[in-house]
């Protein structure tokens, strides 16, 4: 095992520039999550670890070592990857030992670490089939007991779970978070899935466009987003946007949107009067007016859209001028045209500058 | 019910298209298969019935078969020694060409050349199949005679391989290009080295376009006539020499002629027939995702 630190990383390709400088420092065992929408990069850097895309500018070090000219064989790294790249002419048990019959190993180490992976993995009634006779979350589970088998110090993951249907994925996922805590290899997973990301990492590296956007543990992302890509991006339905312009009289400061509403704002907020802002809420941050704690008239709202999931009650209506978002918990018989009273949750509220997207920094950092 | 009609009516269609097909098809195949036909019948023929057979020749209908010219050729020495030199001049060729071949388009495949760009190699390669062989006779037959190499097996492989060669590099370059990546990454990843991943993966999985490409060329150089005419004299004269050779001074010995042209269908055929295995194989493969 070991700990893996990227260090100002750069990468082009035909002299397009597609990483622009990344510095992320993994500890030894644990497990990152690189996620942002296709094209942001975090393949690309997932295979410059893997030795399979050549480092531009700055260093990869696994452990103490640089490996920037090391060969993948060298690097001691075990990748999955998003098609699984099973050799299709290999059965199960061929395919989990190749690595192993590369290194020349001893016979029976080998029939014993590819016993004890299949096992893990309930692979074992399979093991003498080919690839093309087994189904996709089997195919999933022999691409990852290849990676065991060799017990690297790195697993990196590409996307391992998108070509699976859902339910297995949710599976699949449990299944590779058991096994991170049972093996404790550190790890570097690479989704476009921010579901995916939330449930599984310890940190979360957030990219957009070849630039890391945030890092940090699931939670912290969620709860202070350090600017509106990470805001919107992390959180599943998204977190509502709504522009506007700050104002302050007596202590209190508010979001002004373009229709005249008024939305409230957190008076420590360090940013002047007048401030073009976007004021940001999650959908689960938006109380009924009626039942919320303290009162407050709340912000009129018209219901457009309503759907059940079961669980929760999504309400898209039209506030400020915005379509928004809004989460119960409780069921809600809700009809398109009725008009609410809304009140954002006062203590999770978002405020990003306009012009730069970062969020602005409170005056008191430890607000829940 | 109309609906019903129309797909009658779509059904009538595809029936009297296939129809169609089917008859174009048989011309075809009575087209391609008529010389052979014809050959057969030839060499079940006694000399004088050549050009006297009445009708398409057909035995025992047209004339009494005898096997005389099957057997009279059967204790001619040059013709097993031809047989013999056709043999391994093909099979010799074909092995060198893949050997040199294979590495080279899994080269162009899968690495990307600077100075002259990938499409400039390939094309290259490619290039040598368009200068007429014949422009090459002389220079080729100075070039062996300074070395000693006239009438000899030697020759004519380096020949055949040269020119076999484009064939395998074109062909199974392509193949090797739709080889999932990922499969040979994972070999670099898993600890192995290019070579590896050339021999272990990319190799077994480009088998079924290898086989047809070998059948191609071995095909080739089994038929080639003008390099063995004008490099061999008796020693390493090959199959096509041999039949080419079924004359007297009376004239072209039909009879023989035919029986040797069927001695030397006999190996492609087969090799045909062995490489379909794989060649169908292949198009059942399984691809890396369900």
């Amino acid at each position: 095992m070991a700990s893996v630190t990227l260090r100002e990383v750069r990468k082009s390709f035909d002299d397009q520039p597609v990483i622009h400088g990344v510095s992320v420092a993994i500890k030894d065992g644990e497990f990152l999550v690189l996620v942002g929408p296709s094209g942001c990069g975090k393949s690309t850097l997932l295979r410059m670890v893997a030795g399979l895309e050549e480092i531009d500018g700055g260093e990869i070090a696994i452990g103490d070592q640089v490996v920037n000219d090391v060969a993948p064989k060298k690097r001691d790294v075990a990748m999955v990857f998003q098609n699984y790249a099973l050799y299709p002419h290999l059965t199960v048990r061929q395919n989990m030992a190749f690595s192993l019959r590369l290194r020349r190993a001893d016979k029976a180490l080998t029939r014993e670490r590819v016993g004890r992976a299949a096992e893990i993995l309930g692979l074992t009634p399979l093991l003498d089939r080919l690839p093309r006779r087994l189904s996709g979350g089997e195919r999933q589970r022999v691409a990852m007991g290849r990676a065991i088998v060799r017990d690297p110090t790195v697993f990196l993951f590409d996307e391992p779970l998108s070509n699976l249907d859902a339910k297995l994925r949710v599976q699949m996922r449990t299944e590779i978070k058991a096994l991170h805590q049972r093996l404790r290899t550190t790890s570097i997973y690479v989704t476009h899935d921010q579901v995916e990301a939330m449930t599984m990492a310890e940190r979360i590296v957030v990219m957009n466009q070849g630039r890391v956007e945030q890092i940090g543990a699931p939670l912290e992302l969620y709860d202070r987003p350090a600017n509106l890509f990470v805001a919107g991006f992390i959180g599943s339905p998204a977190m509502n946007f709504i522009e506007g312009v700050l104002r302050r009289s007596d202590g209190k400061a508010e979001v002004v949107a373009a229709d005249g509403t008024a939305l409230p704002a957190p008076p420590e907020v360090a940013a002047a009067e007048a401030t073009r802002v976007v004021f940001g809420v999650r959908p689960e941050d938006l109380l009924l007016a009626e039942a919320a704690a303290g009162g407050g008239a709340g912000i009129g709202a018209g219901v457009e859209v309503v759907e059940p999931t079961g669980s929760d009650t999504l309400v898209f209506c039209r506030m400020a001028g915005q379509e928004v978002c809004a989460e119960f918990k409780k069921r809600q018989a809700f009809a398109p045209g009725q008009r609410l009273r809304l009140r954002p949750r006062p203590e999770s509220l978002h405020l990003f500058d306009a012009e730069t997207g970062q969020r602005l920094p409170d005056r008191d950092q430890s607000s829940p | 019910m109309p609906d019903r009609g129309g797909r009658d009516a779509r059904k009538r269609r595809g029936g009297i298209a296939e129809a169609i097909y089917s008859l174009i098809a048989l011309v075809v195949a009575l087209v391609f298969f008529f010389p052979i036909y014809w050959a057969i019948s030839n060499s079940l023929r006694k000399p004088a019935e050549t050009f006297t057979v009445a009708g398409l020749g057909v035995p025992f209908l047209d004339f009494t078969p005898t096997l005389e010219n099957w057997i009279s050729q059967a204790s001619v020495p040059e013709a097993y020694a031809a047989f013999g030199n056709s043999l391994a001049i093909s099979v010799v060729s074909v092995l060198i060409a893949l050997a040199l071949g294979l590495p080279a388009a899994y080269a162009l495949a899968r690495f990307r050349f600077r100075r002259i760009k990938n499409k400039d190699l390939t094309i290259w390669f490619l290039s040598q199949r368009v200068l007429p062989p014949v422009a090459t006779a002389v220079p080729f037959f100075i070039v062996f005679s300074s070395l000693d190499l006239l009438d000899t097996r030697a020759a004519l492989i380096l020949v055949n391989a040269t020119f076999i060669l484009p064939f395998v590099v074109v062909i199974v370059r392509q193949t090797f290009q739709d080889l999932p990546i990922e499969l040979e990454e994972a070999v670099l990843v898993d600890g192995g080295s290019h070579f590896v991943a050339f021999f272990l993966v990319a190799l077994p999985l480009a088998l079924p376009a290898i086989a047809a490409a070998a059948l191609i060329m071995f095909a080739f150089a089994w038929n080639e006539y003008l390099f063995a005419v004008i490099l061999t004299v008796k020693a390493a004269a090959t199959l096509p020499v041999h039949i080419a050779g079924g004359v007297d001074t009376r004239g072209v010995q039909f009879w023989f002629v035919a029986v040797r042209a069927l001695i030397a269908m006999i190996p492609p055929v087969l090799i045909a027939l062995l490489a379909q295995r794989y060649i169908v194989r292949g198009l059942t493969l399984g691809a890396v995702k369900g």
